[in-house]
């Protein structure tokens, strides 16, 4: 079993909790353990917090880093915000030893100290490498084929990019994601301008809405053009932003589309024989039961 | 204040005027951006493929091309007073297709911070960091989220700062110390 302290962000605990219940157990079944971070907070939110002051994004984000530290386990975690946040600082800190000195400075006053000495992780990216788990693996856990699921990848944009910061490799048309999907015996589809941002980030959603549904708007165009019967991502706040926006992009432009948006979590929850109810997707805003009744 | 719509007729003007007035240029502007984004943004060409990748320019006036300009020239009062300056979702897209290698992101991150340290930020960004101050979430729990957490055989709160508010302390001694909550409240009454 490989042991991990789980981030949990804010999103997908208070209001997917389904995300954090079907990650919980789904990675168990291919030997991932994840464990409470307790006292976490938010990463903090790179967009509000970084715009502000990046100096207090970075020593948010290394407090939350020390909690993991005390615990001596690397850090997995669901969601491409968070994934900015706590892999990037973390990844900066280490490296930065003018910044490390200037947070550690402040740290010092609740009694922590940034040490740089465990490593961050996407839970989905701990699925795909075989090291870890592996197609394979994930293929074997499979009890629930999802057959008919036509599926469209938003791979979202903190995970990859920016590309130099990461180890993704192509961020124009990468695959892999396209790849854990299919392993839960769904089909994908491609979509024009896939890798496109779904509006949410940096804050826009909460400056100006209307800006930020009419980029999600663009690509749930797309999305229904590659005739996908659900949409699939690795991060609570893209899943907000297609899923509660689609209610408000039929509210204001008028467009319905009524295709939900399931976690990749969720999804593997699903397969892996979860009920509807074990992942609280009643707690969705697009209605997961025509996909649902299509697929198990 | 917080950041201006285009409903200001001055500054709509202003930045409606594209000519270049050196007593508007500020030498240390491109300093101060470089140590803060750590991106070399004065070995932009202007070749436009930042805009050309930009969710946000087809759908508003919003150039990153422009800005990245203005870093060059140091026209500080100009990118700091823009609204469009917030109209950047950070995808850093235009950071990875960048042919000198510049993170235009991080240039935006930069002119960010430094319009805060002039009060010019959008209201929605200081209610996450109070938000954050009292809670430790940016997104808090509620109670229709604590039932279904239970339902699922969670605890009704995460094993965040929300099960355990001891650690809410830590995290508002350390806003504290760059007085963020104080600046946060002072700007948002000021509305």
């Amino acid at each position: 079993m490989h042991e991990y302290a789980f981030f949990l962000g804010c999103i997908a605990p208070n209001r997917y909790p389904g995300c954090e219940a079907s990650s919980i157990k789904t990675s168990e079944k291919v030997g991932i353990k994840l464990l409470p971070l307790k006292g976490a907070s938010c990463c903090p939110a790179p967009g509000a917090f970084g715009s502000i002051d990046l100096n207090v994004w970075y020593a948010m984000a290394a407090r939350n880093l020390c909690l993991a530290e005390e615990m001596k386990k690397d850090i997995a975690l669901i969601c491409n915000g968070c994934y900015k946040s706590i892999y990037e600082v973390n990844h900066i800190l280490k490296h930065n030893e003018e910044l490390r000195a200037g947070v550690n400075e402040v740290l010092k006053e609740i009694d922590m100290e940034f040490k740089g000495t465990i490593d961050v992780f996407h839970l989905a990216e701990l699925y795909y490498d075989p090291k870890i788990c592996g197609l394979q693996k994930i293929r074997d856990s499979i009890t629930t084929p999802l057959t008919g699921a036509k599926i469209a990848c938003h791979y979202g944009c903190h995970l990859l990019k920016p590309k130099k910061e990461r180890h993704f490799g192509d961020t124009e048309n990468p695959m892999w994601f396209e790849e854990l999907v299919e392993a839960l015996g769904a089909e994908t589809v491609q979509y024009r301008n896939k890798m496109q941002c779904c509006g949410a980030g940096g804050g826009v959603r909460g400056y100006d809405i209307v800006h930020a549904l009419d980029i999600t708007n663009e690509k749930m165009i797309n999305i229904q053009e590659a005739g996908a019967n659900a949409i699939t991502e690795v991060c609570p706040f893209c899943q907000l932003q297609f899923d509660r926006g689609q209610i408000e992009i039929k509210e204001k432009f008028g467009d319905v589309y009524n295709i939900p948006v399931l976690h990749y979590n969720e999804l593997l929850g699903l397969a892996q024989g979860m009920s509807p109810q074990d992942l609280a997707l009643d707690l969705h805003a697009i209605d997961c039961t025509p996909f649902l009744q299509k697929v198990l | 204040m917080a950041a201006k719509s285009y409903d200001n007729p001055e500054l709509n003007k202003k930045l409606g005027d594209r000519r270049y007035h050196r007593d508007q240029s500020s030498a240390e502007f491109s300093d101060k951006i470089l140590k803060i984004s750590r991106t070399v943004a004065n070995m932009c060409y202007q070749c436009g493929t930042c805009t050309g990748s930009c969710p946000s320019a087809p759908r508003s006036t919003y150039r990153i091309r422009l800005f990245m300009r203005r870093n060059v020239l140091g026209l500080e009062e100009e990118a700091l007073t823009d609204p469009d300056l917030w109209l950047c979702t950070t995808c850093y897209s235009c950071s990875d297709r960048c042919p000198r290698d510049i993170a235009p992101t991080d240039v935006i991150m930069a002119m960010r911070n430094l319009a805060f340290k002039r009060d010019i930020v959008p209201r929605n960004f200081l209610q996450t960091a109070q938000l954050i101050y009292n809670s430790g979430h940016g997104v808090p729990n509620n109670d229709v989220n604590r039932a279904a957490r239970t339902k699922l055989g969670l605890t009704a709160d995460p094993p965040t700062t929300h099960m355990y508010p001891e650690f809410l302390k830590g995290i508002q001694k350390i806003l504290d110390h760059y007085r963020l909550k104080e600046n946060a409240d002072r700007i948002l009454k000021g509305d």
